[in-house]
């Protein structure tokens, strides 16, 4: 995916993917985000994600590490932060230049569901879309979307990232433990 | 004392404190359990328990305002200890305080459950996963559910802490939940303890502030969490040993 260069509206390191998502939706972006996990070992080539927001609504996303797009490129992305974060804000114009690309389309709560695992979010996101975006089923208030079964599947199959996961989880907590004072 | 087990995720929402009373509720069948609002910074528990109107809790207890004993409550079969919600108590509650407290409510009781904080990110969070002897890892069939499930079990590995199990909870029919519990389980030390079916009980239960196995115990979510606690296989550690162990914890008493 080819994004043009806009103007940058903020650029940090979050915990969490939550933040940015809900950070596009307060402010109505229109643009993009991109994610860069900051633990690129965890990565099949490293790499980043990017995600695009009409009206903070997102539309498409695609990850350079695996060069996959839509829910695939979420599920590539789908992991423990940190990650370094962009949002960039483009005009309605610039925005219609990165095209329509079916392959990289998302429901509007999905990077909310499998990104951040924020139920809430995602039902606020689905409700500030258009009717005319293509609709997925609405997720209640406990789960997430019914389609997500075969990419939790496909995430329990890719044991070096699995692995990767949980040693980089083993290293935190160990950190963790001399700046907490546990022996 | 026989075991201590902390009731973990690293993502909230996934019905932890429904999980630990309902847990709790069904081993009180066989032992004696008490169940610990052990996350300080989010009180939750005393709503579920119908306690929301008490006047002492735990977070006196942290703050050294009240003895363990005013903070405890038998409630639905079990001793309860909740958290309270003003965050002025929390601010006066000291984390590391909790050890002790641990430690006292050990000597009394067969089974201890610490309701534990959705999050790892503090000493706080962290320590009733150090604590306990084991965690019960909550989670949901999402993938993001799945990786923070990881980073507990990695967390309280790392910590000493065995994993007893992992309880699949607000699974929908069209989860794959039997795949998806099949593959989680290589990744784990524990075995899946049961899948807990989505369920409206759950929710009702926690409106009116009781346990869901007190409000609707023939409810399909109920009879999952009895099936969990008969699969959770309790290790008699002795319990001078398991006190002791909590009054030399490796935790520092002072920030």
């Amino acid at each position: 995916m080819n994004v043009p260069e806009g103007r940058l509206v903020h650029s940090r390191v979050v915990a969490e993917p939550r933040d940015p998502l809900a950070a596009a939706l307060d402010r109505s972006l229109t643009g993009y985000a991109v994610f860069e996990p900051q633990e690129t070992l965890l990565l099949d080539a490293g790499g980043h994600g990017i995600v695009t927001f009409r009206d903070g609504v997102p539309e498409q996303a695609y990850y350079t590490g695996t060069d996959r797009g839509g829910p695939s490129a979420l599920a590539d992305l789908g992991m423990p932060g940190p990650y370094h974060v962009e949002l960039v804000a483009l005009d309605d114009a610039a925005l219609d230049q990165i095209g329509d690309h079916a392959e990289l389309a998302v429901p509007p709560g999905m990077p909310a569901e499998r990104l951040a695992g924020d139920p809430a979010l995602a039902a606020s996101t689905r409700r500030a879309a258009p009717a005319d975006r293509e609709t997925e089923t609405p997720a209640d208030d406990d789960g997430p979307d019914r389609s997500d079964a075969g990419a939790v599947e496909a995430f329990l199959d890719d044991e070096a990232k699995i692995d990767a996961i949980k040693q980089q989880a083993r290293a935190e907590a160990k950190r963790r433990a001399e700046e907490w004072g546990f022996d | 004392m026989v075991e201590a087990f902390a009731v973990a995720s690293g993502k909230g929402g996934t019905g932890k404190t429904t999980s630990t009373l309902a847990l709790g509720m069904a081993l009180a069948e066989e032992y004696d359990v008490t169940v610990v609002d052990a996350d300080t910074g989010m009180a939750n528990m005393l709503f579920h328990a119908g306690l929301a109107d008490v006047e002492t809790t735990l977070h006196d207890v942290l703050a050294a305002d009240a003895s363990v004993e005013a903070a405890t409550y038998e409630r639905f079969g079990m001793t309860v200890v909740p958290c309270g919600t003003s965050l002025d108590d929390f601010r006066d509650a000291d984390p590391t305080r909790l050890r002790a407290v641990v430690a006292d409510l050990a000597a009394e009781t067969d089974i201890l459950l610490l309701d534990s904080a959705a999050a790892l990110d503090s000493r706080s969070a962290v320590l009733p996963i150090v604590l306990a002897d084991r965690v019960i890892v909550v989670l949901q069939p999402t993938i993001p559910a799945l990786s923070d499930a990881l980073k507990v079990q990695e967390y309280a590995t790392s910590y000493g802490t065995d994993v007893a199990g992992l309880l699949f909870n607000k699974v929908h029919d069209d989860d794959a939940i039997d795949e998806i519990a099949a593959k989680t389980e290589q990744y784990f030390d524990g075995p899946t303890l049961a899948t807990v079916p989505a369920s409206e009980a759950a929710r009702e239960a926690r409106r009116a502030g009781r346990p869901l196995l007190a409000h609707a115990p023939s409810s399909p979510p109920a009879t999952s969490f009895r099936r969990a606690a008969t699969r959770i296989d309790v290790r008699d550690r002795g319990s001078e040993a398991v006190a002791d162990r909590f009054r030399s914890a490796v935790i520092p008493d002072s920030p």
